[in-house]
């Protein structure tokens, strides 16, 4: 498992890189970020090197901030290859919450990051078929 | 037409009768309503001491959390077998503000609202729709009451599906329409978008207007929308005195005639509680003189007005009350329902999910009034998923529609980033 930020911004300009600036000013690198075009405000969630840290410099700058957990699986870079990590997640009937990536790791291949219905059941279904769940450690 | 000989008494006559109206009514609250008794023992003042009309200005104020302190029945002269009906509003504190008619009350009330409907230009011709909400506010019943005794046909629609209002009006052929100013723009609007003009298309000739003031600008709109011809005046009232029928407009349109034969009003200055002179603006104070449930003394409208009492063009002799101009406390009105911050407040406080700021922001879109609160999220264990905020933002809105009876647009901003206050805190933006 791997831990990831929520954070609540409004649907205003620079609200996003109002969270990038703080990130950038206390050498917190980013390794993932995903956010979707709704209407009044957004979770913006984010992968990082230091989550605790981050989690606590947002907080201090009046953001409102959870840290969770999410499961990050290694895919290779071939076609149907999420397809059927999908199917194995559906077969298992779980349903995913969100999904997103992270495509750069320094010539390790992409992580994809999912939160479903049980994150630990989940995680089991996936290593009993040989996928590989990646932990905090292997992000940074 | 002038409906009642009572609006045309000589000034002297009139202040006889209110005279001896009220003392019996005082008598009555004396005996039977310990808390007003209470009131006038604190002040020294026995029923023996109102000996003019000048001494009511003795008698001790009647405010709404009387009402709450007194919840449901306390200020009440009779017992609760003699009401025949019984409507509320919404409260500050949860608990709504409780208002009963006996049978001679219901006459009384249906007078008032046949003579300010009379005063409009309803005649037993008319086809009268009611727009305004049906339910345990007094606006819409009154009117129906008031309407049906004239002889007008009642159509008793109710508030909202606009499209059916409109078909209604069509095909019913209605000639006069009851409802708030903004509402009655806003059927005018969507009537335009179907591409039916009010003016020429519809027959509304008459429009009683209340539960809300109506400004100048306001009627301009109306007849604009409506057409020139239209006779379109407003009316005044509130549930605690009786529901609409306290005043309302002739067809001079220079003011609002007071039932002075039932309602005795004063202005005074809302800081010192003093009686002014008449042309003076101040808060609109009314005594209950002929009501048998409910009569309440001197009670404190929380409205701005003046009163004029030079005969008027139409005929009648009594007093006419200006439109309103604001509010002594921070009172809204909203689509016609009266909204107190506090009562706002009081819900968003025991939401643990969220802050203690929040902002209201009220503003009129397609002349309907729409508002909206800003509050600030705490919770941070939400923001798992959208659905939980989901939730947080239907169960606000669900409390604060079970309080105020009112819909609200809900805006989760983030934490400290309302405005915070030194001093007094401006809660409230009114862009109406």
């Amino acid at each position: 498992m791997i831990r990831q930020l929520s954070i609540f911004i409004q649907n205003e300009i620079g609200s996003v890189a109002g969270v990038t600036a703080i990130l950038k000013n206390n050498n917190i690198n980013l390794r993932a970020i995903a956010s979707f075009d709704t209407p009044q405000f957004a979770i913006l969630r984010i992968v990082v090197d230091q989550p605790e840290k981050a989690k606590t410099i947002l907080i201090d700058s009046g953001f409102a901030v959870t840290v969770s957990e999410a499961i990050a699986v290694e895919l290779d870079d071939k076609p149907g290859v999420l397809h059927d990590l999908l199917q194995v997640i559906a077969d298992a009937g779980f349903g995913v919450n969100y999904i997103y990536s992270i495509v750069f790791r320094n010539g390790k291949i992409p992580l994809i990051i999912l939160n479903t219905d049980n994150l630990e059941k989940t995680k089991k279904v996936l290593l009993d078929k040989g996928y590989s769940v990646a932990e905090q450690e292997d992000v940074l | 037409m002038i409906w009642a000989k009572e609006e045309t008494l000589p000034r002297q006559e009139m202040e006889e009768l209110q005279f001896a109206r009220l003392k019996e009514t005082l008598k009555r609250i004396y005996d039977k309503v310990p808390a007003y008794r209470k009131k006038m023992d604190a002040a020294g003042i026995g029923c023996e001491d109102i000996k003019s009309l000048d001494d009511l200005s003795k008698l001790p104020f009647t405010v709404k959390q009387d009402m709450r302190d007194n919840y449901p029945f306390g200020m009440f002269t009779v017992p609760k077998k003699d009401l025949i009906r019984i409507h509320a509003s919404s409260g500050t504190t949860g608990k709504p503000t409780v208002v009963g008619y006996t049978r001679k009350d219901m006459e009384m009330w249906t007078e008032c609202v046949s003579r300010m409907a009379c005063m409009g230009g309803a005649t037993s011709d008319d086809v009268a729709q009611i727009s305004f909400g049906y339910g345990m506010f007094t606006g819409a019943l009154g009117l129906h009451y008031g309407l049906e005794k004239i002889g007008a046909s009642v159509v008793p629609v109710s508030s909202g599906n606009t499209q059916k209002q409109i078909l209604y009006m069509q095909d019913f052929g209605a000639t006069l329409l009851v409802a708030t100013p903004s509402y009655a723009l806003h059927i005018g609007e969507i009537a335009r978008d179907l591409g039916i003009d009010p003016s020429k298309d519809l027959n509304i000739k008459i429009g009683l207007f209340g539960g809300e003031g109506m400004t100048e600008p306001m009627r301009d709109e109306m007849h604009k929308l409506w057409g020139s011809d239209m006779k379109a005046t407003q009316n005044y009232g509130m549930s605690e005195l009786v529901g609409p029928g306290v005043s309302g407009e002739c067809l001079e349109l220079c003011g609002m005639h007071f039932n002075e034969d039932h309602f005795i009003p004063e202005i005074i200055n809302p800081e010192t509680g003093e009686v002014l002179a008449p042309g003076e603006k101040g808060e609109l104070v009314v005594s209950c003189i002929t009501k048998e449930a409910l009569p309440l003394i001197r009670y404190r409208t929380g409205d701005i007005t003046r009163l004029f009492y030079e005969p008027c063009k139409c005929g009648r002799t009594t007093v006419r009350m200006e439109n309103i101009s604001g509010r002594s406390d921070d009172m809204l009105v909203i689509r016609g329902v009266n909204v107190f911050p506090s009562q706002i407040e009081e819900v968003l406080l025991n939401i643990e999910e969220i802050g203690a700021h929040y902002e209201i922001l009220v503003e009129r879109k397609n002349y309907l009034d729409s508002m909206t609160i800003s509050v600030e999220l705490a919770d941070e264990s939400l923001l798992d998923s959208y659905a939980k905020l989901g939730e947080l933002e239907k169960k606000i809105k669900f409390n604060l529609r079970t309080v105020l009876g009112l819909d609200a647009m809900i805006k989760l901003v983030a934490p400290r980033s309302l405005k915070r206050f030194e001093g007094k805190a401006r809660r409230v933006t009114d862009l109406r």
